[in-house]
């Protein structure tokens, strides 16, 4: 009964972990091009869900509609930020970088609230359920996940096969390097920051999914928690890391749930709240450089 | 640089703070935002013992205030029943406020520490949260209902004397706390700690390679900080609302206004998280009256504009104005 039902859970991890794992890619592009970390990180994906909270009731459009309007709207803000704020800092102390992309967090959720209000949002796409035996998904969870995979599928493809691609990974390799070879590192920091920026804002839209009522401007920080906890499973410079990263802490938080439920006075959700946290600390002071790299 | 003029910059802060007290115990009315000032000014000095000497940011600050405000709550509900040690309860509650926030510090800073700059921003984000979760998991101390102790307060005090330390006395503490922590932050700028503390800021390898011990006074910053973050906890939150609940002492706003505070008076300055906290505090307060709840949407893009263009805070930019004139010795 237990082992089913701990089967079940591990299943809907699997699926969750797919689009946490797409919702960190853009923190680790970000970081492994630019060195920087976006500690406003979840503040952007709470601009995801509030588009696809918009474009459902305010537009009555599927969600589907919401991820190429996210990405746009990701996009723009990562270059609105980039050359007003980020370019400035490339040679600032580390400091200033994560106070910067903190309060661009902060800036975000205030502006939301502002909008739309603070209060608990929702919306209900009906599209029916798969009946996995162990367990029921709905389609529009196993369409995020599919989803997820194919966008990290095609940011594969983007790097490894495009000439833009290929730039940045040249310039990841080596800065001055990518400059002597007439590499443009301005630009190539600005688009990876935008792409970034709307892989971010897309994942958005695609977590809505799963969280039937909990659309609000403050609901980014417990994600930042998680997206830092899985870049770093995926070693912090690697979006594919992090993707993997997803799928293996979507397993740990689903079955570790089911497992301490059966504790007895003791309050399941929040201690899986404190486990992603203790797994970060842990993680850092094990292996900074990841878990799922291969050296 | 003889005695008399080591402690020179300390004029300022006392002059400051004085003026804050007598303004609000002499002026009927302005107690409460002379406190709110004081509270902001402590903060801010206590932040920046980590944060200004250091460089390092710390975005899970506000825990230690959160286990201060548990260290006082948890003396005065246990020990109500024990008749006889009245205002010994408050003090000790101060000691185990200072106790929990030294041992939370050292559990956080012996993992945290071993990390630098960005991977060290990344290891604390969570802290706050950390914590409050394992306390509403585990239910550590009542869990997610927290502990009220208004009765065991006035139980311990007598209901006069609780009163009178819920709106009088605990902001004067605060005010005894925030120059407490402006003299160790001058006594540490002043001695091996703040030169090594600057070598590490200005190139921690070098630093390294000259010698110095960076881990060891990171760690007398970091736990130094959480100490007096964990005494305003006590006294600002614990005895002013005799109250605690998980959600609101481990919520990151505090630590997003202690950064405010710092950035905008001048990290590593002396008189910097005065200034700061003075601006903050009067512009939040006159904020809450016109545009009640968006406070950080005019804070927000301020900080961002601070960094892009005076990395240096107020009291920075003041330094570097004053500094080989007759001011300058008491400006830092």
């Amino acid at each position: 009964m237990v082992l089913e039902q701990l089967l079940g859970n591990l299943i809907q991890g699997l699926v969750l972990g797919a689009v946490y794992g797409m919702a960190t890619m853009g923190l680790s592009l970000i970081f492994g091009v630019l060195r920087i970390v976006n500690v406003g990180h979840g503040a952007f994906i709470m601009v995801g869900a509030f588009i696809a909270l918009w474009t459902f009731n305010a537009l009555g459009l599927s969600p589907i509609v919401a991820l190429p309007l996210a990405f746009v709207v990701g996009a723009a803000l990562g270059l609105l930020f980039y050359y007003s704020v980020i370019q400035r800092l490339l040679q600032a102390p580390e400091l200033a970088t994560l106070l910067v992309t903190f309060s661009m967090g902060v800036l975000l959720q205030e502006v939301v609230k502002l909008i739309f209000g603070s209060e608990f949002r929702g919306y209900n796409w009906p599209v029916g359920k798969l009946d996995l035996g162990l367990t029921v998904l709905p389609y529009s969870k196993l369409l995020a996940c599919v989803g997820s995979a194919a966008i990290a599928l095609l940011l594969y493809f983007w790097v490894n096969r495009t000439r833009a691609g290929t730039a940045m990974r040249s310039v990841v390799d080596d800065r001055v390097g990518a400059q002597v070879c007439g590499v443009n590192v301005n630009r190539v920091f600005a688009m990876s920051f935008a792409l970034g920026i709307a892989l971010t804002v897309t994942s958005g839209v695609l977590l809505t999914m799963f969280i039937p009522v909990g659309i609000n401007p403050y609901m980014g920080g417990g994600y930042t928690l998680k997206a830092f906890v899985i870049a770093v499973l995926g070693g912090l410079t690697s979006p594919y890391g992090a993707f993997f990263g997803g799928l293996v802490f979507g397993l740990i938080e689903n079955g570790s749930y089911t497992l301490f439920a059966l504790i007895p006075g003791v309050e399941p959700f929040a201690l899986t709240r404190f486990l992603s946290f203790a797994m970060l600390l842990v993680i850092l002071l094990i292996r900074p450089t990841g878990i799922l790299k291969a050296k | 640089m003889n005695g008399s003029s080591k402690y020179a910059p300390l004029i300022p802060v006392a002059v400051v703070y004085a003026a804050l007290f007598l303004v609000g115990r002499y002026t009927p009315g302005f107690w409460q935002l002379m406190a709110t000032l004081l509270f902001y000014c402590a903060l801010g000095q206590a932040f920046n013992i980590f944060l200004g000497l250091t460089g390092y940011v710390d975005f899970g600050y506000v825990a230690f205030l959160g286990i201060g405000t548990y260290g006082m709550a948890l003396c005065v509900s246990r020990l109500a029943d024990h008749p006889g040690l009245g205002w010994g309860v408050i003090a000790l509650g101060f000691l185990l406020a200072l106790v929990m926030a030294t041992l939370l510090s050292m559990a956080v800073g012996a993992v945290a520490l071993r990390l630098r700059g960005a991977y060290f921003a990344i290891a604390t984000v969570g802290v706050n949260e950390g914590f409050r979760f394992l306390i509403e998991g585990l239910r550590i101390w009542n869990g997610s209902e927290g502990i009220i102790f208004t009765a065991q307060l006035n139980q311990v005090l007598g209901r006069d004397a609780a009163s009178a330390v819920s709106t009088y006395w605990a902001d004067v503490m605060v005010l005894v706390i925030a120059v407490a922590a402006a003299v160790v932050t001058l006594l540490y700028m002043r001695s091996r700690i703040g030169y090594a503390l600057v070598a590490l800021r200005e190139d921690e390898d070098a630093a390294k390679v000259m010698g110095i011990n960076v881990t060891k006074y990171k760690i007398i910053a970091f736990i130094t900080s959480a100490c007096f973050a964990g005494l305003i906890g006590a006294s600002s939150w614990a005895l002013k609302t005799p109250y605690v609940f998980p959600p609101e002492v481990f919520e990151i706003h505090y630590t997003i206004e202690a950064i405010i505070i710092v950035l905008l008076g001048g990290a590593g300055t002396l008189l910097g998280p005065i200034v700061g906290g003075l601006i903050y505090g009067i512009s939040k307060y006159y904020l809450a009256v016109i545009i009640p709840g968006f406070q950080l949407l005019i804070f927000a893009p301020i900080i961002i504009v601070i960094i892009v263009v005076f990395p240096e805070g107020v009291v920075g930019m003041l330094k570097k104005k004053t500094r080989h004139t007759a001011l300058g010795r008491y400006i830092i």
